[in-house]
């Protein structure tokens, strides 16, 4: 190509760094489609997605707050096929069908916020750790550490009882637990972009510190970053309705945690229905993620095919 | 090495849950105090001093025994654990093994017969293993086999025959093997099979996962081929080499297989009804019982730690390489 | 008879892989024999299927993607030579081995034997456990990094053992003075106690007929590593493959292959993953070995200068197929084939000037479902217009030397037969 060049023969049209990166995601992202596992998690998330978006559309919201789970007195622990109520009622006669799709929102809710904020502090963290280095970066992944010690379950747990059941505090206690790994992806990345050669090359001709984070950092932080945030998105739900199980949430809401508990008083009687359900929402919620995620994973980095 | 500085780490974490939630004498007070009395128990708990110093009272006060008293179990924590730390090791002990046993099984099944049907039928059960809420998981358990089937119960024993032995140990399978009671045995480990089970089957789907993707990337070395080449049938090519080098990285995903294990106990000893430290934690949560709370979250950061640190160190002495640092 | 006993025989041997784009022809028709004693060095550069080659021998090739489309390769199977139980006698030339009856015919001849009278099999074609039992014992393999190819986690003793333990239990159960009848410890030589069983051997009544098999073990192992001249064979048998140097793991590996005295070595490249100076000694090792025990020894390389040095004939190998063959002096004298000559050309020597180092342009082509025509087409500096329609086939133009190019013959029965005589 040199010679070609020196010659003054015709060369490609050069390409822009913005088309190449466009070019390599999209070749990605054909890459992850092409799996066929990673497709079915994508079609259940999006039905999963449509539930939530279209709670107030599909049912019938509930007054004064669609939160919460609708009471008919008259219609108390019916079975799946009851007229009118096609997956049965709890206890309290409330719809199971209606639990299961405003469930969906309230998960959408939940893992939304969580994985937001626990992304956001977390590769603030890691960017301050990676790029500032030194002490910080020392006591900063201490903490880290710290926070890995204790199990995510327990932590949350310890976290939303301290502050009180109620859904916000279980946002709040999954966020702390939830921010630590994205701090070590961020520093990560950091630490692996200092030590390339090229960034001596842009500082020695005075590119800021700031363009470099913004143009070399980001982008491929962005990827490792992603395949976290899909996973978590699956376990963060998956975590938060077990804390909702235990009794951490408010109770009578529409969410699957909280129903799967109200439903086990009636299991003894042969009453499955009430906690079967939303059991399986969360885990068809999980498992799309998590199929998603380890698509991702696969495509994107495909040596660690390890655990989580 | 690092691990006292996590634990420090740790039990500061966990004293800074202890405040805020305001004040942690508040079981000691009632509405008829003078607040003199009030002021002269403040003093006695050292709520006059700076936090800093608080802390100190606090951790020397934990290393000393004093882990509070349990509103829920009515009595001082460090009285109550044993028994139900008993129990809950038990449950985790009998569902790790389980885990172990047919994790590994299930990952050379799978990984010797890789992309057939065997594999894929593996992947599944591993990436819903992975995904499954163990509450519901436990439930479906619950119904089928306790409710419709009437095959196992729940609970950890029935009340006669727990008392019919003596337990030196506190574990009920062991307990009843040194009884020689075998009414006593096949009580306990009836009541413990749909509980390990439930328990189990993440923690098999974890360890099966890395076992298949450790034997495939070993199948693919060429100390594989050689072993072919001098004559030896596959299922020693398999055995003694590929799956004997698989098992090395294998050992790192128990570490965290010990705490999904911990942390399931919670849910499943709800459930099943099991009177382990699991379940007086969730009573705990419920009734705002803070020490109890305090001392599990310590308790399960240091178990977890120290898990880790032993599965690092039996790592590096399995894999002769890392050892002699090639 | 005088023309010298082949000890094996590849014909038009194919082996083809599928893969996403198609089908490899990653062999193509390759003919080649052994003769009994010899070194036939196989020269290619990387991906021209020399490797593949060596592999279909012993069998190694993983089956799904890979397919046998054809051929065969016959082998002549030595025996213990009866006269001298192995020791070695002149009857069978010092290598304690003698050509293995024909079962089918008892040593008169018949079909089978090719009339001949000794065992001929088509390794192709021989079931799993025959092959089994063939492998480490009459045909033995050496790879290309010995890091890789020796087990990590277990010690050079106990790997070297295994050859032992699958293909001469017997011998070393009568070297323990241990009965051979005995089921528990005759499964314990062969490697085929399970667990319970080697826990039974653990206990005193066969502790100590256990311990007596391990130590004749031992000692056979020790005498294996001792012939490579391996320092304190003894000290190393307790070692960990990466406490080795990599010339002695290499030197392990041919302890390993030479232990049960076979009749045909493939050697996969042994030397690449060496020091220069190593590779030297190694070298010298497998020749004075193989000069010894006249173990007739297939050397697979791309290093042209290597293969001069130790192999008796050399066979060029180029996208699939065999494109000339003969005696090392005759190839490295009188290379007829463009391929050989560009290779030739291409290796930097003393002789060469500066700034003189020759390539051949181009590419190897795609094997995936080549089109009949030679493969060297597009690269060869003398190509005709047939070189682009017709396949050459290997054909003699000397005593003992062939080539497969339209330069130096007419086509023969089976290439297309309306071929445009070329002039000159």
């Amino acid at each position: 190509m040199v010679d070609a060049l020196l010659s003054g023969a015709p060369v490609d049209a050069p390409v822009s760094a913005r088309q190449v990166r466009l070019r390599r995601g999209l070749e990605l992202a054909a890459s992850v489609l092409s799996n066929p596992t990673t497709i079915l998690g994508l079609a259940i998330i999006t039905v999963l997605i449509g539930m939530a978006v279209l709670a107030p559309v599909i049912t019938e919201p509930n007054v004064p707050d669609p939160y919460q789970m609708p009471r008919d007195w008259g219609a108390v622990a019916k079975p799946p096929g009851t007229p009118g109520y096609p997956l049965g009622t709890t206890n309290e006669g409330g719809d199971v069908l209606y639990g299961m799709i405003w469930g969906a929102r309230t998960s959408l809710q939940l893992s939304l916020t969580v994985v937001g904020i626990a992304a956001l502090v977390g590769g603030i963290v890691g960017s301050v750790a990676g790029g500032v280095g030194g002490r910080v970066d020392e006591v900063l992944m201490r903490l880290v550490d710290v926070f890995l010690s204790i199990p995510e379950l327990i932590f949350a747990l310890a976290i939303a009882a301290v502050l009180g059941p109620s859904f916000g505090n279980i946002i709040f206690a999954l966020s702390v637990v939830f921010w630590v790994k994205y701090a070590r992806i961020m520093r990560a990345q950091i630490i692996h972009i200092r030590q390339n050669e090229y960034i001596d090359a842009a500082r020695v001709i005075g590119d800021s510190r700031l363009n470099i984070y913004r143009r070399d950092v980001l982008p491929n932080a962005i990827t490792p970053l992603m395949v976290q945030a899909t996973l978590d998105m699956g376990h963060v739900v998956l975590i938060g309705a077990t804390l909702s199980f235990i009794g951490l949430s408010q109770a009578g809401i529409a969410e699957w945690g909280v129903l799967v508990s109200e439903g086990q008083a009636g299991i003894a009687a042969g009453r499955w229905w009430a906690s079967t359900f939303p059991g399986l929402m969360v885990f068809l919620w999980a498992l799309a993620f998590n199929l998603v995620g380890d698509g991702m994973r696969d495509v994107l980095d495909p040596r660690t095919e390890s655990g989580r | 090495m690092v691990l006292p500085v996590l634990i420090i780490g740790v039990s500061i974490v966990v004293f800074t849950l202890t405040r805020i939630s305001g004040s942690p004498i508040g079981i000691y007070l009632s509405h008829e105090m003078t607040p003199a009395e009030v002021a002269e128990i403040e003093a006695r708990f050292h709520l006059d001093e700076p936090v800093p110093v608080q802390y100190l009272y606090w951790a020397r006060g934990v290393l000393q025994g004093d882990l509070g008293w349990s509103g829920v179990a009515a009595a001082p924590v460090t009285e109550v654990f044993p028994d139900k730390l008993a129990a809950t090791m038990e449950l985790a002990i009998a569902s790790g093994l389980v885990a172990v046993a047919l994790g590994i099984w299930l990952g050379t099944y799978a990984g010797a017969r890789r992309n057939r049907l065997p594999d894929h039928v593996t992947r599944v059960v591993a990436v819903s293993g992975a995904s499954m809420p163990l509450f519901w998981f436990a439930i479906l358990l619950l119904i089928v086999f306790w409710v419709y089937l009437d095959w196992f119960p729940i609970g950890r024993s029935d009340p006669g025959v727990f008392a019919s032995i003596s337990h030196p140990t506190g574990l009920y399978v062991v307990d009843s093997i040194l009884a020689g009671s075998p009414t006593a045995l096949w009580d306990a480990v009836w009541h413990l099979i749909l509980p390990a089970l439930a328990l189990g089957y993440g923690a098999t789907a974890i360890i099966a996962r890395m076992m298949r993707s450790s034997l495939v990337e070993e199948l693919q070395q060429d100390y594989v081929d050689a072993a072919r080449a001098k004559g030896l049938p596959e299922r020693l090519v398999l055995r003694r080499h590929a799956r004997r080098n698989a098992l090395i990285p294998t050992v790192t995903v128990i570490g965290l297989t010990f705490g999904f294990l911990l942390q399931g106990t919670v849910v499943v000893e709800i459930i099943f009804r099991w009177p382990g430290l699991g379940r007086w934690m969730a009573d705990s949560v419920l009734r705002g019982d803070q020490a109890t709370i305090m001392a599990y979250v310590l308790f399960t950061s240091v178990l977890f730690l120290m898990v880790n640190l032993v599965v690092d160190v039996v790592y590096a002495y399995l894999d002769r390489r890392v050892v002699l640092g090639e | 008879m005088h023309a010298p006993a082949t000890i094996a025989s590849v014909v038009d041997l194919k082996v083809h892989f599928q893969s996403k784009r198609g089908v490899v022809h990653a062999v193509d028709g390759v003919n080649f024999d052994i003769r009994d004693g010899e070194t036939l060095g196989l020269v290619g550069e990387t991906g021209c299927g020399k490797s593949v080659t060596g592999r279909a021998f012993l069998r190694l090739i993983l089956m799904p993607p890979g397919i046998i489309a054809g051929g065969s390769i016959t082998f002549r199977p030595h025996a213990v030579c009866p006269a001298c139980e192995g020791a070695g006698c002149p009857r069978c030339g010092q290598t304690g081995r003698t050509p293995a009856v024909c079962p089918a015919c008892g040593g008169r001849g018949c079909a089978a034997c090719g009339g001949t009278g000794t065992e001929t099999v088509d390794l192709l074609a021989l079931s799993g456990e025959r092959i089994r039992r063939i492998r480490g014992d009459r045909i033995a393999m050496i790879f290309q990094d010995p890091g890789k190819a020796l087990n990590p986690s277990l010690t050079i003793g106990e790997q070297v053992a295994e050859v032992f333990l699958q293909h001469r239990s017997a011998d070393l159960m009568q070297a323990a003075g241990v009965e051979a009848g005995h089921f528990l410890l005759r499964r314990f030589a062969s490697q085929r106690a399970g667990t319970p069983e080697r826990l039974l051997l653990a206990l005193p009544p066969l502790r100590g007929r256990r311990d007596r098999i391990l130590r004749a073990l031992d000692v056979m192992v020790a005498k294996a590593l001792a012939d490579t001249q391996i320092p304190n064979p003894r000290k190393l048998m307790d070692r960990y493959p990466h406490e080795l140097s990599g010339g002695m793991r290499q030197r392990v590996m041919i302890a390993q292959a030479l232990a049960c005295n076979p009749d045909l070595l493939i050697a996969d490249e042994p030397t690449t993953a060496l020091d220069v100076t190593v590779q030297a000694r190694i070298l010298e090792l497998i020749r004075e070995l193989q000069r010894r025990r006249k173990t007739s020894v297939l050397y697979i390389s791309h290093d042209l200068s290597l293969v001069r040095r130790i192999s008796d004939r050399v066979a060029v190998m180029y996208a699939g197929r065999i494109v000339e063959i003969g005696s090392t002096g005759e190839i490295f004298r009188d290379p007829r084939h463009p391929y050989t000559r560009g290779l030739l050309a291409a290796v930097p020597s003393a002789a060469i000037g500066r700034g003189k180092l020759a390539a051949i342009r181009g590419t190897v082509p795609e094997l995936v479902d080549p089109s009949p025509s030679c493969r060297f087409a597009g690269r060869c500096p003398h190509e005709t217009g047939a070189c682009r329609s017709y396949d050459p086939a290997l054909a003699p133009v000397a005593r003992g030397h062939s080539v497969a190019c339209f330069i130096h013959h007419q086509p023969l029965a089976g290439e297309r037969p309306s071929f445009a005589r070329r002039s000159g």
